[in-house]
């Protein structure tokens, strides 16, 4: 047999895995009675109900002709993740300046079409508008600079 | 109701509405909502979830009246890039490329471009009166619902979102089911137990609705539209005479009027919406037509209805969230999240416990949809301009935004990890062909809906039955049942189809 739609596949086999995955880690969570449904009854309908919905887009997929996976991005989508991830990794230790030069060089490097003279002064600008906005306008606690220079006696006022 | 007490509510509403602060919200939603609606690839659902954390910092109804504004502002901006690029800007102004943009190529992007202002206006004002007339009544009979009844409703609502997504019925069947899987992360509110938490500290409070937002709808999004290096065939000819000549106006009164009345109706229905809207009112023009080839040639009539149609759907969506707290679309939940951020639960009580709040969204409707047609007509050119900004660059910037949003939350990098997982994860259904938002609805009503099942199973004394004895929880049962059947239906199923595609 040939299997026909690579979306509708991929789609059932995510939905069952996940449905199974819920089932067991959620093994021990109680039932409790009719009259007081426990912590355990929703988790198991529901993955139940996503490991048949999975079963049946699976069957669909065995019979019938559906799209398939089409090419999927890494470039954008390693490095836009990676961005978000460095953002989140390094705003709490190194201040927003570490962090959104990160976050934004990242993304930067997740498209052919970046123009690098061109970046860097977006990178400026925006670097401006986050902190005059977030940090002065808003009064959000985030610290500006590393710690390490922020407490430098001239790195005082980007505390 | 009367009209004594409607003229009260309604001005209790100027009152608050047009208080300095709230005006000025009112236009920043607005504003704010044209830009993303004029720029393609950036969708209301993505900004309300952006904004959010910024309108923590605002009193409840200025934050409200702003991410209200974002929604219809965003209808009025999709036109434009509409008419003018023959993109849409907003997913709910596909239809109106059709014969916007044939216009725009023949010299008329002026006519064009104030018709579907003037009619999106209008159908504003008509639906926002409907909302001030349609919320007491069905706030009166919601206050009546069980808690049973209240389950068999979301069950409705969720079979609605399930319908009236494009794409596999099953998929946004399981899309559902996930979310709501999604929403049980965290501690069990009424036993204390935690559930799927991994024993990871930041998961005992459950996952944000943020987050996931902002990472299925903002991050996702992102990582997609880097990829299609995308051209913009941007009629740069100057728009020269917004004047609509006299039989501009004359052919546009009725398909105003149908495209407000139909695109009033469908944006109640939970699950429905501007986009559904706009296509159907397309869809009713051309057939009723005595001319329905001249269609897609540059017809005034395809881009007054679709128009209408949108605002109208946009604005009469908000009734079922305001009466019974049940979101009808991701951006309707995207309202709860705004409402709940502030401590306001949504629901009935909200009409009695605050007017001044209930009433002033209202009538700030009317203002934001005023203040669009004056403020865009003359900004066109602007609006033109910001589609100048390559999107390499509003990627960065969306990007920033999103992660300082959530940062601002609760200060935690942890939960800016939580937006990367989504995003990806939300690549990945785009690539599966699933649709988020029926995973977004799910997630929202999952939690609620167990709150419910556990209420009504108490007062039943474990009577499972009583959803199906007590008459609304069973009439609602019964409707989804139906619906559900009549998409599996092939006719049904597969006028669906071809409307949806078209839609896309």
């Amino acid at each position: 047999m040939r299997l026909k739609s690579g979306q509708d596949l991929a789609t059932g086999l995510l939905f069952i895995a996940i449905g199974v995955a819920a089932l067991l880690i959620g093994a021990d969570y109680p039932l409790g009675t009719a009259q007081r449904p426990g912590t355990g009854v929703l988790p198991r309908i529901l993955a139940w109900c996503l490991i048949g919905t999975g079963a049946l887009v699976w069957l669909k997929a065995l019979l019938t002709d559906g799209p398939r996976i089409g090419g999927v991005a890494w470039r954008p989508a390693i490095m836009v993740t990676l961005a978000v991830a460095a953002f989140a990794l390094t705003i709490d230790r190194f201040g927003l300046v570490v962090a959104m030069l990160a976050a934004m060089t990242l993304t930067a490097l997740g498209t052919p079409e970046t123009r690098w003279r061109e970046y860097f002064l977006f990178a400026a600008i925006m670097l401006a508008i986050g902190i005059g906005l977030f940090r002065y306008g808003l009064g959000m606690p985030i610290s500006v600079l590393p710690r390490e220079i922020a407490d430098l006696p001239w790195g005082l006022p980007w505390r | 109701m009367e009209i004594g007490t409607l003229f009260a509510n309604l001005a209790l509403g100027v009152s608050v509405a047009i208080s300095p602060q709230n005006i000025l919200w009112c236009l920043a939603g607005a504003v704010i909502g044209t830009a993303v609606g004029v720029l393609p690839g950036l969708g209301p659902v993505a900004t309300m979830a952006l904004l959010l954390p910024v309108t923590y910092l605002l009193p409840p109804e200025g934050a409200l009246i702003m991410l209200a504004g974002i929604y219809y502002g965003a209808q009025y901006g999709g036109s434009t890039t509409a008419i003018l690029v023959n993109l849409p800007g907003e997913s709910s102004s596909v239809v109106t490329c059709l014969d916007g943009h044939q216009m725009a190529r023949q010299g008329r992007a002026g006519p064009a471009l104030a018709i579907a202002a003037l009619g999106s206006f209008f159908a504003g004002c008509v639906a926002t009166l409907a909302i001030a007339v349609a919320a007491p009544p069905l706030t009166a009979l919601a206050q009546q619902f069980r808690p049973e009844d209240y389950f068999s409703l979301m069950v409705l609502g969720l079979v609605f979102a399930v319908v009236l997504a494009s794409g596999s019925v099953l998929k946004a069947i399981g899309m559902v089911f996930l979310g709501m899987l999604l929403g049980l992360v965290g501690t069990d509110v009424n036993t204390g137990n935690t559930r799927y938490t991994f024993g990871i500290g930041d998961l005992f409070d459950g996952i944000g609705f943020v987050p996931v937002a902002m990472g299925v709808f903002g991050i996702a999004e992102i990582i997609a539209n880097l990829t299609s290096g995308e051209r913009r065939d941007l009629m740069s000819s100057r728009v020269t005479g917004l004047m609509p000549t006299r039989d501009d106006i004359r052919r546009s009164v009725a398909p105003v009027l149908r495209g407000t009345f139909l695109g009033g109706l469908l944006g109640i229905l939970p699950g429905g919406g501007a986009v559904l809207a706009s296509f159907s009112a397309y869809t009713l023009e051309k057939r009723i037509s005595p001319t329905p080839a001249k269609f897609g040639t540059g017809m005034i009539e395809g881009v007054a209805a679709p128009e209408s149609a949108n605002n109208a759907a946009a604005q009469t969506s908000f009734i079922p969230m305001l009466t019974l707290g049940i979101p009808s679309n991701a951006v309707m939940a995207m309202m709860i999240g705004g409402m709940m951020i502030h401590g306001i639960v949504p629901g009935p009580q909200v009409m009695e416990q605050r007017p001044g709040l209930f009433w002033g969204m209202i009538v700030s409707m009317w203002i934001g949809n005023l203040m669009l047609v004056v403020l865009n007509l003359p900004l066109i050119g602007l609006w033109v301009r910001l589609l100048l900004v390559p999107y390499r660059l509003l990627a960065i910037a969306i990007l920033f935004f999103c992660c300082i949003g959530v940062y601002s939350l609760n200060n935690s990098g942890n939960e800016v990890l939580i937006i990367g997982a989504f995003g990806l994860f939300g690549y990945l259904l785009m690539k599966l062909g699933c649709e988020p938002a029926p995973l977004l609805l799910g997630f929202l009503l999952g939690p609620m809906m167990e709150v419910y099942m556990r209420r009504a199973m108490l007062l039943s004394r474990g009577d499972a039955w009583v959803f199906l004895t007590r008459p609304l929880s069973l009439a609602f049962l019964l409707a989804a049942a139906l619906l559900l059947l009549l998409v599996v239906a092939p006719t049904v199923r597969r006028m669906r189809e071809t409307a949806l595609r078209e839609a896309d």
